[in-house]
């Protein structure tokens, strides 16, 4: 009778599993089987064993049948669902079953920096002929336990992801590959020390260069938690996870505008989940990952121990694909090939197979191979996202581009590698000759509100450094005025500084305050929000802006049925094609490359094209040796209509600042007004000289996110700039009226007098 | 101050007419427009961090800036200059009255004014404490701090010129501060009440009474 | 449409100005605040209520949204900003004149403001025009290095001019009235003085531009009265001496002309100077295109050399020391009129050689004070005031004679100008002598104590006037 007991107990779990898939028991009559089978429980001993056995067995059909059913009209959020489900599988048991030993590091269970981030040092078991090899691994990954209040869902605090990086570089150490298991939601959205944002921007910044192979799999890779540990070499999915931009709740608050404390009606969720292209094969079709583990029918649990033994065979095979394709690609051929006449395809095809390797392959690399390991993920990466973005440059455009690219680096190469030593020595004597080089400090003393020169204007002298050879086919310069006013100066009308009641600030008339006050609060210095055309004319040296990429323009790589009209509209209304404005600047004779992101384009969001001009921005500065800023006028994180296209631009971007900074470049960032989430996460966060223009707010997630998440009010000042120094994320707050002084001594102070730093 | 006090005269006062009339006047000059009425509930400023505004009361429009003016105390509108309504006016302007129930910690306060031995402000000027006294505030609370006479207590702020004041009357503990540090208080204002350390357990006592009769 | 002033100002000259609109037959409406309530310029305006309301309650003289929106809701059509205040201020000019209900801004032309009131653009322009100024810098420096050089070559040259205990002073180039001024006498002190100034004027101003130039002691200041109209007509009403000021350099004392050989003996020709300084003063406003009332300050050194020092864009507290020597027609004018009836658009209907000068005249600046103790405002109550009447002299003040009267905490403790007149300086300092003697001030403050006023102080000095 007990085993006709556990059958029974087995069928509830079953009908409960799919209770909990379908949001309720209304779907398929889940309900009415429930209620059977309380009625079973409730009469069992009226019934004889076999009897039992045959109401069981019907019930046991019912469920079977429905699970099939389920399975084959499966949603996106569904899965979601799945994922979320205490019955799936966690960390701990892919540790306990796909490893052979393994010791947690910083912390165990509750006694933990942070139990929703595990870190293990593990082996794993290679059986080749009759011979057993240990490797050793770093198992990093989320775990959300069966349920456990503490592990918090698997959602990762800012020192979770610290630890992370900390056995990541510990790996680095040993030279032992990095397996990186992604269970999170998001992280947790908060700023304390480190920051969620900046902690994340370190861990890419981190693993953009890590030296061993990396090897992600997705169960539920929810944004920027998910990349936090994900950027890898090789990155695999469950055949049931879902990877995803926002949580399709999050989108559907922000699509439905729903209110705080309501909830968004289920269909839209539903329909928002379709809309991100979540699932493994959306995101496999959308080459965000490299292959896909398949689970068992409604997803592995974890009790699913022939799905473990696949993963095992999975984890061990991208690892020696990442390795063999440093070695050679003739090596990487022959294992295939080894792999195909050993039979281990059928394991692909039929799990309950023995799943060994019966190759013998080390993962330790030499020099060499390390090199080539960076490479290819740099190269990896650039190539993301390829296409979710429009160019319209035609053939020939591309075609002078790049034949303008070959030349400019002959002639940079000249410049700076072969001419160096001469210029320095000729710079040395015009030091002699002008003694202190006033003409030079003078220069810099010429005050930014030229308050001074209404009657006596001085002439700007001196022309600058050779213009670029570069994308000259596309260099276009901005319209300037004669003296670029806000036009919000227009109206004669006076309006409150927020620090009235505390600072007792008079009102501000517009035309001053827009005008004259640079749109700053004469008494108290709160900065008023101005467009980003103001800073475009006032930044930097007049007629000095050229910008480039200009047609590069978002698109709908999702063919998200919301944003291609939105995309529409502000294309017309802004005459521009992206959210960032990407050209080549002086201030006060320095020549730079300057990327800004602006809030008039879907405020200031990330998205494929945004990325993929930042990363060119980047190769730009560094074929030009010339410093690189990113302004941030505003930036509201990553374009959630382009699902994980836009989260793809973290590490993108990510990788191409590390590839410019490694080069010797120098990467400033400034952010103004508002900027929030993913790139803050990521290529802008990751900077080391990091600057906000006062009365701007930064930070990883917005006021009701944080509610949302942690049930927590936060103090109305927690993103403002002076926090943010406080925390140590930013090294300065400066005044938007002497923004073009601090910016120009940040650029002498940290890029010495080459500027491009090394 | 005397050692016999008449509580039952103090306190009966208060459940008579436990409210404190605050009259609403108006910043500066403008078009006014009421956005309450009589007898409507008013609330100040709430949440975690003050956050949450209060009540509006009005707006004031001047240069065609619309200013919307909120409560800062929790009352009832008692009365209200119904004849403004639309009207310029002046800065300064009585337009309303509002009925501030009081708090437990109000009323003590009030009943500590006439128990507390008051300094009052000798100039119309703007007071602060005096540096050191300001830091050990910071550190220690004001209830740490004994003075004596002739210790510089408060520095009074006179047409921009600082004159330290020195502290007249009985010795003790500062109790109360009834001032803001730059703000202009009247002469013969209190700045601070001063509470001689044998009095203090008199205080509780008082303290403790209202809190137990006064729901 | 007839004009009607908006007098933004209190005290003194806010009665002035009423009066000079009562001559010229305009209307007028004032504002006050709380604490002037009680001031004789309400009362005048409230007796006076003929035409409606004329005073009208703000939350500041210095809130200028206030100020606007009382002058749209009366109907106004000019501002008189008096001095001190919005006189100079040349934002708040603009925007009285170009806002959509534009109003007459009795004073020169904002831009005008704007430009002489920044005094290192006013030095560059007076160098460019050949007009003396004092040796430094004529613009803000930014570099330790290039003040130390500067500062070195303007201690070298006093050397060789064998000057006496030669100095320079290191300033705040943002600032003004006296703020962030510190004096450097060996050239190792200057780093250390240049960072203190610098923190001081980024802390301050918002912008570290420092002003190197040389010190000067021993001078006196003298002050140039011009009057201009709105087409291009320039008269000066001549010179008077403002040397003797409070430690807070606040003027107490002044006389016209600016020199007079009868009191000292000055080792130049003094009346070459006063001519040339007049003479300078027109070239400089006729350069700018000045169009209404305006002083232009000099420091005249010991040996008669003389240097500009700044230029204010208003109506001074002591224009009627100048008018009181001044002769139109036989009449002495009075130069807040011409003011306010120039600036409304009038041409001046007379011309230089129309002014005739004779005699001489004195201000006296009756403040209550503590001058034996730095100058320190004294605040209390009034109860009797009264002052001999004579026709060589002139009061003006905002204190009422028939009723006591608190002195407002808020502003400066200034009580009446008196103004005396003569036909040689002798014969004024005699004079104002006599009316200092029988003028009555009596009150007490809170501690009962008499008041203080800086009448003897006034007569101690009278003999001062005019010397070095």
């Amino acid at each position: 009778m007990e085993h006709i007991r556990k059958r029974l107990a087995k069928c509830e779990e079953g009908i409960r599993y799919l209770c909990q898939i379908k949001e309720g028991c209304e779907w398929g009559n889940l309900s009415g089987l429930l209620a059977k089978l309380d009625e079973l429980k409730a009469s069992f001993y009226d019934y004889s064993e076999e009897g039992f056995s045959d109401e069981v067995s019907q019930i046991e059909e019912a469920v079977a049948f429905l699970a099939e059913r389920c399975q084959e009209e499966i949603s996106p959020m569904d899965r979601v669902r799945i994922v979320r489900s205490p019955l799936r599988f966690s960390l701990k048991d892919i540790l306990e079953n796909v490893y052979e030993d393994y010791t947690e590091l910083g912390g165990e269970g509750e006694a933990n920096i942070d139990p929703a981030m595990v870190v293990a040092k593990a082996n794993i078991l290679r059986r080749v002929k009759n011979r057993v090899f240990t490797q050793q691994v770093m198992v990093i990954g989320h775990e959300k336990g069966h349920g456990e209040e503490f592990r918090n869902g698997g959602s990762t605090k800012p020192w979770g992801n610290e630890k992370a990086l900390r056995f990541m570089q510990v790996a680095e150490t040993e030279g032992i590959p990095i397996h990186s298991y992604i269970f999170t939601p998001g992280a947790y959205p908060v700023e304390e020390y480190p920051g969620a944002a900046q902690q994340i921007a370190r861990n890419l910044y981190a693993m953009a260069k890590l030296r061993v192979p990396i090897v992600s799999i997705i169960s539920e890779g929810g944004s920027g938690g998910a990349e936090a540990i994900g950027l890898a070499d090789f990155r695999l999915m469950f055949s049931h996870g879902y990877y995803s931009v926002i949580s399709p709740e999050g989108a559907a608050a922000i699509e439905g505008r729903v209110g705080e404390g309501q909830k968004a009606p289920k269909e839209l969720i539903e329909q928002c989940a379709e809309h991100l292209k979540i699932t493994a094969q959306d995101n496999l079709d959308l080459g965000t990952i490299d292959r896909i583990v398949e689970e068992p029918p409604l997803g592995a649990k974890h009790d699913d121990f022939a799905f473990f033994k696949r993963l095992r065979f999975e984890m061990m095979r991208a690892t020696d694909e990442v390795v063999l394709k440093t070695k050679s690609l003739r090596a990487f051929r022959a294992y295939e090939l080894k792999l195909k006449k050993a039979g281990d395809d059928e394991a692909l095809v039929n799990p309950d197979q023995d799943t060994n390797l019966h190759i013998d392959i080390s993962w330790e690399m030499n020099d060499d191979e390390q090199k080539r390991l960076l490479a290819l993920r740099a190269k990896k990466y650039r190539a993301m996202a390829a296409k979710a973005y429009l160019n319209d440059t035609t053939r020939f455009g591309e075609f002078c581009k790049k034949t303008s690219t070959r030349v400019a680096k002959v002639y940079y190469t000249v410049v700076y590698d072969i001419l160096k030593r001469q210029q320095k020595q000729v710079e040395k004597v015009i030091k002699e000759v002008s003694g202190e080089g006033s003409s030079f400090v003078k220069r810099l003393s010429s005050p930014f509100t030229a308050a001074y020169d209404f009657i006596i204007h001085k002439p700007e002298g001196r022309s600058g450094k050779t213009p670029a050879a570069a994308s000259r086919q596309e260099a276009l310069a901005l319209e300037f005025g004669d003296t670029y006013t806000s036009p919000l100066a227009n109206e004669d009308r006076t309006v409150t500084c927020p620090n009235s009641a505390t600072r007792g600030c008079k009102d501000l008339w517009v035309p001053d305050l827009y005008g004259e006050f640079c749109g700053v609060c004469e008494n108290c210095g709160h900065h008023f929000p101005l467009e980003y055309q103001w800073y475009l004319n006032n930044l930097f040296d007049r007629d000095s802006i050229r910008e480039f990429n200009a047609k590069i323009g978002a698109s709908n790589p999702l063919n998200h049925p919301v944003l291609r009209q939105k995309l529409q509209n502000v294309k017309n209304e802004t005459k521009r094609h992206s959210a960032i404005i990407t050209f080549q600047a002086r201030l006060l004779e320095v020549e730079l490359v300057v990327a800004m992101l602006y809030s008039d384009f879907r405020n200031g969001t990330v998205g494929a094209a945004e990325g993929e001009k930042f990363v060119q921005a980047c190769e730009l500065a560094k074929l030009q040796r010339k410093p690189l800023l990113a302004y941030v006028h505003t930036t509201g994180g990553i374009r959630i209509q382009e699902g994980t296209m836009g989260v793809i631009q973290m590490p993108k971007c990510t990788l191409a600042v590390r590839d410019y900074v490694d080069a010797g470049g120098l990467y400033i960032v400034v952010y103004d007004n508002n900027s929030y989430a993913g790139p803050v996460a990521s290529f802008l966060g990751c900077s080391h000289y990091q600057f906000a223009i006062r009365s701007s707010r930064i930070g990883f997630a917005g006021y009701r996110v944080i509610r949302d998440t942690t049930g927590q009010d936060i103090p109305p000042d927690y993103h403002s700039a002076r926090n943010a120094l406080k925390r140590g994320h930013i090294h300065g707050i400066w005044d938007r009226r002497e923004f073009r002084r601090n910016l120009h001594q940040a650029l002498m102070t940290m890029g010495g007098r080459n500027l491009y730093y090394r | 101050m005397h050692d016999e006090i008449d509580f039952d005269r103090i306190l009966s006062q208060y459940p008579a007419d436990p409210y404190e009339y605050i009259d609403i006047l108006t910043p500066h000059a403008g078009r006014l427009v009421f956005k309450t009425s009589e007898e409507q509930p008013v609330s100040g400023p709430s949440g975690e961090w003050q956050h949450v505004p209060g009540t509006l009361l009005y707006q004031l429009e001047r240069e065609r800036n619309v200013k919307p003016v909120r409560s800062v105390v929790n009352g009832v509108v008692a009365s209200l200059e119904r004849a403004l309504d639309g009207q310029f006016v002046e800065a300064g302007e009585k337009v309303m009255t509002l009925r501030h129930p009081l708090k437990k910690r109000e009323i003590i306060d009030r009943i500590l004014r006439n128990v507390l031995s008051m300094f009052l402000a000798p100039e119309r000027a703007k007071y602060f404490f005096a540096l050191d006294i300001q830091s050990r505030i910071d550190k220690h609370g004001q209830r740490s701090i004994s003075i004596k006479p002739g210790d510089e207590v408060l520095t009074m702020s006179l047409m921009k010129r600082d004159t330290p004041v020195l502290y007249q009357g009985e010795p003790g503990i500062i109790h109360s501060v009834y001032f803001t540090p730059g703000a202009t208080v009247d002469q013969d204002q209190p700045l601070i009440g001063i509470c001689p350390e044998d009095k203090l357990p008199l205080i509780q006592k008082i303290i403790a009474r209202v809190k137990s009769e006064w729901e | 449409m007839k004009d009607r002033v908006l007098i933004a100002n209190r005290g003194e000259i806010a009665v002035r100005i009423m009066r000079a609109c009562q001559d010229l037959g305009l209307d007028y409406v004032v504002v006050y605040t709380a604490a002037d309530q009680e001031s004789q310029h309400v009362r005048l305006a409230m007796n006076g209520a003929a035409g409606g309301q004329r005073a009208w309650r703000v939350s500041s003289y210095t809130d200028p949204n206030d100020i606007l929106a009382v002058a749209d809701h009366t109907g106004c059509t000019a501002i008189h900003p008096g001095y001190g205040f919005f006189s100079e201020d040349y934002r708040f000019a603009r925007r009285v004149t170009v806002r959509d209900r534009p109003l007459t801004f009795i004073g020169p032309n904002w831009e005008v403001i704007k430009n002489l009131g920044d005094k290192i653009n006013t030095k560059r322009v007076a160098n460019r025009l050949g007009i003396p100024t004092i040796p430094g810098t004529d613009g803000p420096i930014y570099n330790e290095m290039e003040a130390e050089e500067i500062a070195a070559r303007l201690l070298d040259d006093q050397q060789r001019q064998k000057i006496k205990n030669p100095s320079v002073l290191v300033k705040a180039a943002a600032g003004g009235g006296g703020m962030g001024i510190e004096e450097v006498f060996r050239i190792e002190q200057l780093r250390r003085v240049y960072r203190q100034v610098q923190s001081y004027a980024k802390r301050q101003f918002g912008d570290g531009g420092v002003l190197i130039e040389q010190c000067l002691r021993d001078y006196n200041h003298l002050e140039v009265q011009l009057v201009c109209s709105r087409h291009g007509e320039r008269v000066h009403f001549g010179t008077r001496n403002c040397t003797i000021q409070s430690t807070g350099r606040q003027k107490r004392l002044e006389a016209a002309p600016g020199f007079d050989p009868a009191c000292f003996d000055y080792v130049f020709d003094s009346q070459k100077v006063l001519a040339q300084i007049v003479d300078y003063s027109l070239k400089l406003a006729d350069h700018v295109k000045y169009d209404n009332v305006g002083t232009w300050e000099w420091i005249v050194a010991r040996d008669g050399s003389p240097y500009l020092l700044e230029v204010n864009t208003r109506i001074q507290v002591e224009n009627d020391v100048s008018a009181r020597i001044s002769y139109l027609h036989g009449k002495q004018p009075s130069l807040l009129r011409e003011q306010i009836r120039l600036a409304l658009g009038d041409t001046m209907g007379y011309d230089q050689k129309t002014v005739e000068f004779k005699g001489a005249s004195i201000e006296l600046r009756l403040v209550a004070e503590d001058t034996g103790r730095g100058f320190a405002p004294w605040i209390g109550v009034i109860d009797k005031f009264s002052f001999p009447s004579q026709d060589w002299a002139a009061v003006y003040t905002h204190v009422p004679f028939d009723r006591p009267y608190t002195i407002p905490s808020e502003y400066d403790p200034n009580l009446a100008l008196v103004l005396v007149w003569g036909d040689d300086m002798a014969t004024a300092k005699e004079r104002a002598c006599q009316f200092l003697d029988a003028t009555v001030i009596e009150g007490q403050n809170a501690h009962q104590e008499p008041i203080m006023t800086n009448i003897p102080y006034l007569r101690a000095n009278l003999d001062r006037l005019l010397t070095f």
